[in-house]
């Protein structure tokens, strides 16, 4: 190795930094068994930090998988994915994918870790207002028939979703209170988890797979006219008029729909 | 013309000076309901470099009732590959909308182009290294647009590359940039342990008239101490604060609590207690 004189200051904080995430690397010429141990104490300590950093955001799932379990996939996690941003936040970024390839057999595991990860974006999302029943109406007032079809929605900052196979909903409540039982989590349909802000508070609900996918493709921009149709296709006409206007009706019930164009 | 700059000093009762504690989440209670005894809060600024929620309201809340310091962890100031945009702009979104009484980072650095520690890592005192640093609170001071203070870091390991002491190299920042410092009693205390130097040589080696702020904390024993933020202030950091406070003007001082948080009232006795040294302190000859 070359000696630390003739390294410039950006070469010795790589090397610096590939010491610090990798506690095999062997130490720079010219270091001492006192700088080895200055070593020791920065890699503890950033592993210490982003371990406790992912358990902040993954406080249940933590608990739901016992705490050596939670150790040792966090600690992957931090070695598989060494935090590249500046807000200790996103070291929790892409846990849920470590955490549905370390839980093979407990599927439910990443779902939870999903939720959990989604409540914490939608805390510190943006502040905005949710647009209710009574505002809409006044502006779906002055649509005209071929609006309706051409409608589209932006939905609250920090709104997420999910489809899921477990009801991660039960275990993320069960989970939260000392005294409950472990619950029954299997759901007879897969479903979907849609998490958003009331208020400064972020909250979840599970509904049937055709609202997701309704959802999930007002999200991304299509038109009311566009996500009746896909209704139809999984419901039938009849049952799919119905539920277009039930599931408008809800989203704006819950306050998940921030405006409307036409 | 009077203006009332809190770090120039440029006001009739010259700069700020008080005693206050850092707003952690388990004090947000006390000090949305209560009149907490302090003087100013202080803040880790990339808490609330966030779009929205509730973090944000409280933080204003609390800055409607009394002043509050922005602190950061994550500037970077001596990281060879510059200062982060993203950052930085953030950092000036949230400045403007608090009106902090300054802000403040560590000298140290933090992250490569590639990767982030999320740690204070320890920077070599060369010739190099001042040049960079100086350049980047340059930058930084600039964007944001203020002057900012700049605390002195606990390390773990000095280089065999070092071509000046840490208080050399600080003196020399700050005349060079016109930046404030941060005086972090306990890290001169665990530094000069770890690296076997005279804290007092430290004290006398920088440029007193520039520190605005004081931080106080515990640490962890060991062959090598470490800066913990998890437990009292030790009589030796006690101490060292003492002979300071003789030699500093009007500071503002501050306890730094991170972690094992006691309730309120035993931190705001552990603030009375610098209080009371300050003001023994300020009754005594300059050393
Ligand atoms: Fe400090």
């Amino acid at each position: 190795m070359i000696a630390a004189q003739t390294l410039t200051l950006a070469e010795k904080q790589q090397e610096f930094m590939a010491q610090v995430l990798d506690d095999e690397r062997a130490l720079p010429d010219g270091w001492t068994p006192r700088h080895a141990a200055g070593m020791d104490i920065y890699r503890n300590a950033y592993r210490a930090r982003l371990v406790d950093a992912v358990r902040d955001t993954y406080e249940r799932t933590a608990k739901w998988v016992g705490e050596d379990a939670y150790r040792q996939a966090a600690a992957h996690h931090v070695i598989t994915h060494p935090p590249k941003s500046w807000t200790l936040d996103h070291a929790a970024d892409g846990f849920p994918e470590t955490l549905r390839e370390l839980f093979t057999n407990n599927p439910e595991v990443a779902e939870l870790g999903w939720l959990e990860w989604a409540m914490h974006q939608a805390f510190v999302a943006a502040d905005a207002e949710p647009m209710d029943a009574a505002k809409f109406g006044e502006v779906a007032a002055s649509f005209a028939e071929e609006d309706w079809a051409s409608m589209r929605l932006t939905f609250l900052p920090g709104t997420e979703q999910l489809p899921i196979t477990h009801d991660i909903g039960k275990l993320w409540r069960a989970l939260g209170d000392e005294q409950a039982e472990t619950p029954e989590f299997t759901l007879e349909q897969p479903l979907h988890c849609i998490v958003w802000r009331e208020g400064f508070k972020p909250v979840f609900m599970q509904v049937e797979q055709h609202e997701g996918h309704a959802l999930e493709m007002m999200r991304g921009g299509a038109s009311y006219g566009e996500m009746c149709e896909t209704l139809i296709e999984i419901l039938g006409e009849e049952r799919a008029v119905a539920e277009a206007g039930a599931i408008l009706g809800r989203w704006l019930h819950n306050g998940l729909i921030a405006s409307v164009e036409k | 013309m009077t203006t009332s700059d809190p770090l120039t000093g440029n006001s009739v009762s010259g700069p700020f000076s008080g005693f206050g504690l850092g707003l952690r989440r388990t004090h947000y209670q006390d000090f949305l309901e209560g009149d907490v005894a302090v003087d100013f809060v202080e803040v880790i600024s990339e808490n609330y470099m966030v779009e929205g929620g509730n973090p944000l309201r409280i933080l204003e809340q609390v800055r409607a009732k009394m002043p509050v310091i922005m602190h950061g962890v994550s500037m970077s100031i001596g990281s060879a590959d510059g200062l982060d945009r993203d950052y930085l702009k953030k950092l000036k979104q949230l400045a403007d909308r608090i009106d902090p009484l300054w802000v403040s980072d560590h000298l140290c650095w933090t992250r490569t182009s590639a990767h982030n520690s999320h740690d204070l890592l320890p920077l070599p005192y060369t010739h190099e290294a001042l040049d960079l640093v100086c350049d980047n609170i340059d930058h930084a001071q600039n964007t944001l647009g203020r002057s900012m203070l700049f605390e002195n870091p606990s390390s773990y390991m000095t280089f065999p590359e070092d071509e000046m002491t840490e208080w050399e190299f600080i003196a020399a920042m700050s005349m060079r940039t016109g930046c404030y410092l941060l005086l972090d009693v306990n890290n001169i205390y665990v530094s000069a342990h770890n690296h076997g130097f005279s804290a007092e040589a430290f004290l006398n080696g920088l440029p007193l008239d520039r520190v605005r702020q004081v931080h106080l904390a515990g640490h962890t024993d060991g062959e090598i101490k470490i800066d913990t933020h998890d437990q009292p202030v030790c009589d030796g950091v006690w101490d060292l604060y003492a002979k300071a406070m003789r030699k500093l003007g009007p500071v503002a001082t501050m306890i730094e609590r991170d972690d094992s948080i006691p309730p309120l009232p035993e931190l705001l006795e552990e603030l009375d207690m610098a209080a009371k040294i300050a003001e023994r302190s300020r009754e005594l000859e300059p050393a």
